[in-house]
């Protein structure tokens, strides 16, 4: 286990916030979902007593008959922001004056920086790269991830948890989002930066980062494994193969919208083309883990290859 | 503890739900305070760190101005006293009297004119400022008058301008005048009293001038004995620790894009006095910087300090910063030990610098261990390029030789086959034209071919000629001695390969089949004793050394006979002390291999090959027909070789015989032998059959210290460089040197891959030399303008070292006035003896001798091709100046380095000196025979008999070896020429502007109103043989 490593790693200025990240994210989380799951009991109780339900409409726990269900922001939210605000200002002041800003050696365009990572936000692309052809990863997500987030709110039929947080009101939008984010972005963001090595290679924390480790790792191409090179047969045997990706996905993303009852309500009140740009993003989002893991077990690098573009 | 953190834990809804709404009940009272106060505190602490903390300097210069001011205290009595008493001595009062005098002489002028003066002052002080703005008043309106368009404008602008000049002005002295003015008396008034003052200035001057004088003479007298300051000097580098800001002081030159802020810590590097550790209080950031002398050629105004030194010239956060001793600076400051190193960019084209001895030893060691036998480096072991440089425009001449040819015959036939006669004769014109263009190329073609023979005579190798194996050495020795040859001979050259004993063998095998198979003669044995004798007093020990460790004698240069007698075989020794560059067969470069007796045979050639005959007989081409190694020959006679021979050959520690080799005779080990040996690399230092055209297996050492450090392979040693601090160019560069294979351990490799750079079992001193040296070796980031870039003169003295090192003649002589004694000087041999006993130093040698003579001494030592076995010049010394095969390229630079090192002018022409009239030559006759200036007893005459007694050269040789203006200050001051030098001094008195012998009255000299010294100079210049005998006849 070496330490040494380690420390370098997480006592790189550059890495800190991704420190704080892995203590944030969760403890946020934490926060969000004790509350959801207070107000899950609540509506619970609600539900099972109608007769609550008129006075306590629409309230959020914990509660009591007698205060005010607003407030104001003044003075109420300012002063708590200015605190968070000194509190900022603190930990920005000690972290400037503790840690420099990086100013390295003069650029050498002949010796490139071994591993060369792309700022945080970016990592998560840069992980994918391992998996994707980089017009996929480097274009086409990206596109799709910004297309997607700007479609939620136009194909959200789920008219509730407006204003309240609520995990039983939301689950699927709640799971897709924390699927999403959680796992495909800050995961990646994670291994990116503690997780990937000299060559892009995988080091295990405490591993010594060695320029000259070696593996063994020959890829090949889904349709080489039945033989197939030449095209066009290559590219129509892999538009078969991801065709039927997107039949077996979009079967599986159809039954989580039709889960049980409370879904089916709210989601068959969805016109055609929310519930076709639900499938496309959902299906092309669960894409992802099912690349990687046909990645990492069976060694495939693509599936679909044509001289244009790569799947 | 654990209840508090389940409460945190519990469920929302669980948890007692509080009477009031804590969000609009609680305070925030707490944290507000808390948090308030830890902004404060970081607040106070950036404030800090912005004064303070990342600014160190301020402090250190705080310091610095108490500490240097406590210095300064200190030394001020020991300056006052010298200065005082410089003031007190004598001459210092004289001066001071005559200043007194000179100023009391012109006091009453001066006083007058200074009344004067005061009085012009007065008026002029009344008179500016009015006059000042009338003239401006009319010069303005005098302009609107020039350039007015309107007539009538015109004239009433006239008008003003009359009036303007008619206006009258009063004014009111201090000395009680009261004068009016119109303008143009003002005008006038105005101009006078400045021409006048600016007279009475000029007459001031004039007056003060013997006091001015008598002032900057008695500065003048001061400064020449003063060897510091003065008090008063003193005092106001006092005042000025008094008033010394707290600022950066920085160097910026943008030429060189440097800025260096060292001085803003390293405040007392040029302060005007010296100042030690010490008398810092012991702080050595404020001590001066040493070699002030450097600092007086490398101005530090444009040079800096980075340059020198490395580092980070900008940075000013903390010493760690500011010496780039941080991961990213790729410039760390040099470490005390390779100070020198950051001399080397600039001075490439230096091969001696006086007074840098860290970069003439790195620079030394790397020629003497041999390093460019296998790694190439800028402006060592040149020849070989330069050889195929030659090569390669003889190939291209050749070609261009036969195109005109083509040409020629072309034009011819044009011309033959022309229409009208005066194509014809254009075309014949044109065909004569250009077949004399073909002599040119002949006569370039003839100068590169002798730079090519020149070229095969300059080339050395580090180690001896492995061709000659056969006839050398004892054949069981070749195995030991490769597979440890530090165990045999602890200083030697020859480093130890990491080899297995199959390798070894093959090795062996194949260099001793690959040797030729010519036999040298065999000679019958000699004289030990008087071997011992002649070898201890010949010379041979300014390069070998004979004994080990302690009772090691002699030179490092080359090899150590301890134990030579059981290497060597006994005949080929002699031939080889008889003749070093004489080989059993000669090499022809251009068929690539030996060329044997039957070649010569068979074509009906004898079978003899010298630097006279050396065209092969097996095409149009020179062969190489000398060793290329370094030792000169001695000019011995073959008895003297052999008594020589039989001391070395019994010169032996181990007589037990060494172990049989009989794989030595294995042919099946040639191609795997021959396959080692080149993968190893002996042809780099070694000439070997088949091998001689090999290139070097090491990398280009010419600029790795500028190797990106991730490019250096610490291989498995990584981490722990990082780890323990040694993760940089000179961490890398000590540990390989120590011992190169360091970076192979832990690694799985082939034998193949493994390294191959031998151990050269270096000390510490050599590892520190070379690990500045390489250290230094960098792509410069001074831009190149300021490089040094010798020309003329002084481009001559770096070549002329480059021969110097090369041959080692710093061995027996002395070449600068600092150098310390060679290594003749200091054998017991010669303990005691006189200078001149021993090779003569040669301080001084240009401004001595004729550079024409000069190169034929050098081609020729012996100065007679007769009698060859002989010093030339002083045939009374036992030791030998040897004969060094010398190219004539190579005599002329070393005749140009001796006359750049005097600052001759070159080319020498020598002057002509007015005959000897009858009278003078009796009067110099009588002078040499007399006994007040016995010159033929010390000096030699020729006469074999007495010579070997005498200590002085042959006077015969002064007309074609010395300069005559060099030789008239010889006799006039030998002692300021040589310290310590036989030749009496005192022998010529200064009488007026003439030289006249002062120990003696000759009668013959009695009326004689020239210069006697030049008298004698032009008598020796006329000096002959038959001159010298009819001298020592009446003896």
């Amino acid at each position: 286990m070496d330490w040494v490593q380690l420390w370098e790693i997480v006592s790189l200025p550059d890495n800190l916030p991704i420190v704080f990240m892995i203590i944030l994210i969760p403890f946020f989380m934490w926060y969000g979902f004790r509350q959801a799951f207070a107000n899950d009991r609540l509506i619970g109780r609600l539900e099972a007593d109608p007769a609550l339900a008129k006075t306590h409409h629409r309230k959020v726990e914990p509660f009591r008959e007698g205060w005010d269900p607003k407030v104001h922001v003044w003075p109420y939210l300012l002063r708590i922001e200015l605190l968070a605000a000194i509190i900022v200002t603190v930990i920005l002041m000690v972290w400037s004056i503790v840690l420099d800003a990086p100013l390295e050696e003069p650029a050498n365009p002949n010796l490139t920086m071994n591993p060369a990572k792309a700022p945080w936000y970016f990592l998560g692309l840069q992980e994918m790269l391992v998996y994707f052809d980089p017009w996929i990863a480097g274009v086409v997500m990206p596109t799709l991830i910004l297309m997607g987030l700007m479609a939620i709110p136009y194909a959200d039929k789920n008219p509730l948890g407006n204003g309240y947080y609520t995990f039983r009101q939301r689950k699927f939008a709640i799971s897709a989002f924390c699927f999403g984010f959680l796992v495909l972005w800050i995961l990646m963001i994670l291994i990116g930066t503690f997780i990937r090595g000299p060559g892009w290679m995988w080091f295990w924390p405490g591993e010594t980062w060695d320029h000259h480790k070696l593996v063994f790792e020959t890829n090949r191409n889904l349709v080489e494994i039945f033989g197939i090179t030449a095209q066009p047969l290559a590219g129509i045997v892999g538009g078969a193969a991801v065709g039927l990706y997107f039949a077996i996905a979009g079967a599986v993303c159809h039954k989580l919208i039709t889960w049980n009852a409370f879904t089916i309500r709210i989601y068959s009140q969805m016109t055609l083309t929310q519930y076709l740009i639900y499938q496309f993003f959902m299906t092309t989002m669960l894409a992802l883990p099912v690349k990687i893991l046909l990645r990492l077990l069976f060694r495939i690098k693509y599936v679909m290859v044509t001289p244009w573009f790569n799947i | 503890m654990v209840q508090y953190i389940k409460k945190l834990f519990r469920k929302l809804d669980d948890a007692p739900i509080p009477e009031k709404d804590p969000i609009v009940h609680s305070s925030l009272g707490m944290p507000l305070a808390i948090s308030a106060f830890l902004l404060i505190l970081s607040l106070i602490w950036a404030v800090y760190m912005e004064t303070a903390g990342l600014r160190p300097w301020r402090a250190y210069q705080e310091e610095f101005g108490q500490l240097y001011q406590n210095a300064l205290k200190k030394i001020r009595p020991q300056r006052a006293a010298e200065a005082g008493a410089i003031r007190n001595s004598e001459g210092y009062l004289t001066l001071q009297e005559e200043l007194q005098q000179a100023e009391t002489d012109v006091q009453s002028q001066l006083s007058t004119v200074e009344g004067e003066e005061q009085n012009i002052r007065e008026r002029l002080a009344v008179l500016t400022k009015p006059f000042a703005d009338a003239r401006s008043e009319l010069q303005a309106t005098i302009y609107r008058w020039e350039t007015v368009k309107s007539e009538s404008v015109g004239e009433r602008l006239s008008h003003e301008v009359e009036a303007l000049r008619a206006k009258s002005f009063s004014f009111q002295f201090l000395d009680g005048d009261s004068v009016t003015y119109t303008y143009e008396e003002l005008e006038n008034t105005f101009n006078g009293l400045k021409n006048r003052q600016g007279e009475l200035q000029a007459e001031k001057v004039s007056l003060l001038r013997r006091p001015t004088e008598m002032r900057s003479e008695m500065n003048a007298y001061m400064n020449d004995r003063l060897t510091g300051l003065t008090e008063t000097q003193i005092d106001g580098l006092i005042n000025k620790t008094e008033t010394m800001g707290v600022f950066i002081r920085q160097i910026h030159n943008e030429e060189m894009n440097l800025v260096d802020r060292c001085e803003s810590c390293h405040m007392g590097a040029r302060e005007p006095v010296d100042l030690s550790a010490d008398q810092m209080d012991g702080r050595s950031l404020f001590a001066s910087h040493p070699r002030r002398d450097l600092l007086a050629i490398h101005d530090p105004e444009t040079f800096g300090c980075t340059p020198c030194h490395n580092g980070n010239g900008i940075g000013t956060v903390s010493p760690v910063r500011a010496h780039g001793k941080y991961k990213h600076w790729l410039r760390p400051l040099y470490d005390k030990g390779n100070f020198e190193a950051g001399c080397i960019q600039c001075h490439r084209l230096d091969r001696h610098l006086e007074g840098a001895h860290t970069f003439n030893a790195a620079k030394d060691a790397f020629q003497h261990r041999g390093c460019m036998g296998c790694h190439a480096y800028e402006g060592f072991d040149t020849e070989p390029a330069q050889m195929r440089e030659v090569h390669k425009n003889l190939q291209d001449l050749n070609a261009d030789r036969i195109t005109t040819q083509i040409a020629v015959e072309r034009l011819l036939e044009k011309g033959d086959g022309a229409e009208t006669n005066e194509e014809a004769h254009l075309a014949y014109t044109e065909a004569t034209r250009v077949t004399q263009s073909i002599a040119t190329i002949d006569a370039d073609l003839a100068r590169l071919n002798v730079r090519l023979d020149e070229l095969l005579m300059e080339r050395k190798r580090p180690g001896p000629n492995l061709k000659e194996v056969r006839n050398k050495l004892t054949k069981e020795w070749i195995p030991k001695w490769i597979s440890n040859p530090q165990a045999f001979r602890p200083n030697t050259k020859m480093p130890q390969f990491r080899l297995k004993k199959a390798e070894i063998e093959a090795i062996s095998a194949f260099l001793w089949q690959s040797g030729v198979n010519e036999p040298v003669a065999s000679q019958p044995m000699g004289d030990a004793v008087s071997g011992k004798g002649l070898f201890d007093s010949k010379g041979c020990l300014a390069c070998h050394s004979v004994g080990e460790e302690e009772d090691r004698l002699g030179g490092d240069f080359a090899a150590n006979l301890s134990r030579v007698g059981e290497k060597t075989n006994y005949d080929y020794l002699v031939r080889w002390i008889h003749n070093p560059k004489e080989r059993s067969l000669p090499y022809d470069p251009v068929l690539k291999h030996d060329v044997t007796r039957e070649d010569y045979e068979t074509r009906g050639l004898p079978f003899q090959f010298d630097p006279e005959n050396n065209q092969s007989p097996l095409g149009n081409h020179s062969l190489q027909v000398q060793n290329s190694t370094v030792m000169p020959n001695l000019r011995l006679t073959w008895e003297e070789s052999r008594d020589i021979g039989t001391y070395l050959a019994a010169l032996k520690k181990e007589t037990a015989p060494l172990p049989a080799a009989p794989f030595l005779e294995d042919t099946k080990l040639f191609e795997r032998g021959r396959f080692l040996t080149r993968h190893y690399g002996c042809a780099g230092c070694h000439e070997i059959a088949g091998l001689e055209d090999e290139g070097k297996i090491g990398t280009d050492l010419t600029v790795e210290g500028s190797k990106p450090l991730e490019r250096l392979d610490f291989a498995l040693l990584t981490h722990e460089a990082k780890h323990d601090g040694w993760y940089n160019h000179k961490g890398f560069f000590e540990r390989k040197l120590k011992k190169p294979a360091i970076y192979d351990q832990g690694k799985i490799k082939r034998d193949l891959e493994k390294l191959r750079m031998p151990d050269f079992h270096l000390d510490d001193k050599d590892v520190d030399q070379l690990t500045t040296f390489l250290l230094g070796s960098v792509e410069s980031i001074v831009p190149p303008q300021f490089h040094n870039t010798p020309s003329g003169q002084r481009q001559d003295v770096q070549t002329g070292w480059d021969l110097v090192k090369k041959y080692n003649c710093m061995g027996c002589h002395q070449f600068t006035p600092g150098q310390s004694k060679t290594v003749m000087a200091e054998l017991p041999f010669y303990g005691g003896s006189l200078a001149e006993k021993l090779p003569p130093s040669l301080v001084g040698q240009g401004a001595r001798t004729n550079p024409e003579w000069l190169k034929r001494f050098l081609k020729n030592p012996a100065l007679n091709s007769a009698s060859p076995h002989r010093n030339g010049v002083r045939p009374y010394l036992d030791v030998r100046m040897p004969t060094f095969a010398l190219s004539d390229n190579e005599v002329g630079t070393l005749a140009r380095f001796f006359q750049a090192l005097s600052k001759q002018p070159t080319p020498y022409i020598p002057p002509e000196l007015a005959p000897l009239t009858n009278r003078e030559r009796s009067m110099a006759r009588e002078l040499f025979t007399s006994n007040a200036a016995p010159c033929l007893r010390c000096h030699a005459t020729g006469d074999e008999h007495t010579d070997p007694e005498k200590i002085a050269p042959n006077l015969s040789l002064v007309k074609a070896r010395l300069k005559p203006d060099w030789t008239q200050r010889w006799l006039v001051h030998p002692e300021i020429i040589r310290p310590g030098t036989a030749m009496p001094s005192g022998l010529f008195r200064r009488e007026g502007d003439r030289w006249v012998f002062s120990l003696a009255n000759f009668r013959s000299f009695k009326g004689y109103t020239k210069d006697e010294a030049e008298l004698v100079v032009r008598y020796m210049f006329e000096y002959t043989p038959e001159e010298q005998r009819r001298l020592t006849r009446g003896r």
